[in-house]
């Protein structure tokens, strides 16, 4: 790899033609579910203690724990400065016209104070992200544990220049790996494994399906990265730019301790020019990968396209997926494959 | 596109096995299963039979190849492939017309290799509440993916109980490959 790495320090190695960003889970990247509330302004403000208690336990907002009782309404235009969340418009008796009177039976708690309600909207879960925050913020106020990682990264912005060098280094490695099994007859795809601890390629590999249908650019690195470990089940001899290197401890002095022992792709990074389709996807939950940044999506991709294997619920391994590495590179390589599959099946008829 | 998918439906239908052919051949999975439960493995046996012969077996090998990939089923297409190889005959139309035999629903990673053969029908045991993509956890055998082979059809539920058990059993031991486990620090 050495020689590669000192060619792209020395060019002009232009990572700012494209932005790496992550693929998050439906959760996080859904639109917001809204739903009807009612709400009353508070007109006499030294009675707003009392009434957020009364209504709390008339009309506890079970599961909504979320959602601010009351809000504060500066600058709205609103002669009165707070307004208090009644109940939800499900929760609501069966009346026709709503008022304060109907919404509040006189024995729970005394309307002194409330104006008459009106309908506003709330969101049913808490936001997750910060634009899920921003746009129920509009509605009414809530609470949000921002994850400051995922807002940093929404923005395109996770990732430092140094760090986007790095990652464009590996990105061409794949890429050249794909170049080199195109020339060869192969799908244009390419898979590096990286430990980023070390910052030791572990795996270059790409698609070898001419002579094995599963043999996809990332189940090739995988068996590559066991064969790094002593295991592995297939020989790649004749695919010279598939290649692997000896783990660190066994190049290194052998640690004692077991834990420090590679286990199969745990904690390893895998870079892939083309987002991987489903078989390769899970693959890389039973390998315990512990990243996975993709050039291009895929039409039946299952790393955001199709699925979100990364963030399927129920399954015991889950990692983070940042798309668009050295994107345009990757968006060519692949039409290049596209336009060949077309050039085949018209040579079929 | 569309004729093809009906002929491809065609013979899927006309491709089935009988009653007696998955007592015969499931028998000879849970044989395997118990194979595997003995020398350690995960308690999968599979095999791949086209016109009544088996042409592919497996059982897990995860832990001797350091391969995660290396489930039953990815062990018993190695297996197909070759069988092809040495006759000389086009792969495609073998897995057509080929059945796989699994005592546990196939994984995620498993449907979605068996789509990418064109395997038509597949016969499984009990369900992968873990990692199944027969419908578990996601029902990759007939998901909307004109790009991942084709679509197949499932007969569950053979002998179930048996092959719980015996995943089960693996589970109570210790698997001696795992990382430590992490500790929490709340």
């Amino acid at each position: 790899m050495e020689p590669q790495m000192k060619r792209w320090k020395g060019s002009a190695c232009d990572t700012d033609s494209w932005v790496a960003y992550p693929v998050l889970s439906d959760d996080q990247s859904q639109d917001v579910e809204l739903i009807e509330a009612f709400a009353a302004p508070i007109v006499d403000k030294k009675e707003t203690s009392r009434l957020i208690r009364e209504l709390n336990s008339l009309y506890p907002l079970n599961g909504l724990q979320h959602i601010k009782r009351v809000r504060a309404c500066k600058g709205k235009g609103s002669p009165h400065p707070l307004e208090v969340l009644v109940c939800l418009v499900s929760d609501a008796p069966d009346v026709k016209d709503v008022s304060i009177g109907s919404l509040l039976p006189s024995d729970g708690v005394r309307h002194d104070g409330l104006g008459e309600p009106f309908v506003v909207k709330v969101p049913v879960r808490p936001p997750l992200t910060r634009p899920q925050f921003e746009l129920v913020s509009k509605h009414w106020p809530t609470s949000f544990h921002e994850d400051k990682q995922v807002t940093v990264a929404l923005r395109g912005e996770l990732f430092s220049p140094p760090q986007k060098a790095t990652m464009h280094l590996y990105m061409m490695s794949a890429f050249t790996a794909a170049e080199a099994g195109k020339e060869m007859g192969m799908e244009a795809v390419g898979a590096v494994v990286v430990n980023p601890a070390t910052q030791r390629i572990i795996a270059v590999g790409h698609d070898c399906r001419g002579d094995h249908p599963l043999h996809h650019a990332v189940m090739v690195c995988i068996d590559l990265v066991a064969q790094s470990q002593g295991g592995g089940c297939y020989s790649f001899d004749k695919y010279p730019a598939c290649r692997f290197t000896l783990s660190d401890t066994d190049t290194f002095k052998c640690s004692v301790e077991a834990s420090s022992q590679p286990y199969i792709c745990t904690g390893y990074d895998l870079y892939v020019t083309r987002e991987p389709c489903v078989m390769c996807a899970m693959a890389l939950v039973h390998s315990r990968i512990g990243r996975v940044f993709y050039g291009t999506a895929s039409a039946d991709g299952a790393l955001g396209t199709k699925f979100k294997i990364h963030s399927q619920k129920d399954l015991n391994h889950r990692f983070e997926v940042y798309k668009g590495v050295l994107s345009k590179q990757c968006e060519d390589l692949k039409s290049l494959d596209s336009h060949s599959r077309k050039q085949r099946l018209e040579d079929c008829r | 596109m569309g004729t093809q998918g009906g002929s491809e439906a065609a013979a899927a239908e006309s491709f089935y096995p009988s009653d007696e052919d998955i007592e015969k051949w499931m028998a000879n999975a849970f044989d395997m299963a118990k194979d595997a439960l003995e020398n350690g493995e995960v308690p999968v046996g599979c095999l791949m039979v086209y016109n009544d012969e088996v042409v592919g077996k497996g059982r897990n090998e995860v832990n001797e190849t350091k391969n995660a990939t290396r489930h039953a089923e990815m062990v018993a297409l190695d297996q197909l492939l070759d069988w092809c190889r040495h006759r000389d005959l086009d792969v495609r139309s073998v897995c057509e017309q080929t059945a796989l035999y699994v005592t546990v629903e196939p994984c995620i990673m498993c449907a979605a290799a068996l789509r990418l053969l064109n395997i038509p029908v597949v016969v499984y045991g009990c369900r992968n509440e873990r990692f199944g993509g027969c419908g578990s956890v996601l029902e990759v055998s007939s998901a909307n993916l004109p790009q991942t082979g084709t679509m197949f059809k499932c007969v569950s539920g053979h002998r179930a109980e048996e092959a719980v058990e015996m995943l089960k059993t693996f589970y109570k031991q210790e698997n001696p490959n795992a990382p430590n486990p992490k500790t929490r620090k709340d």
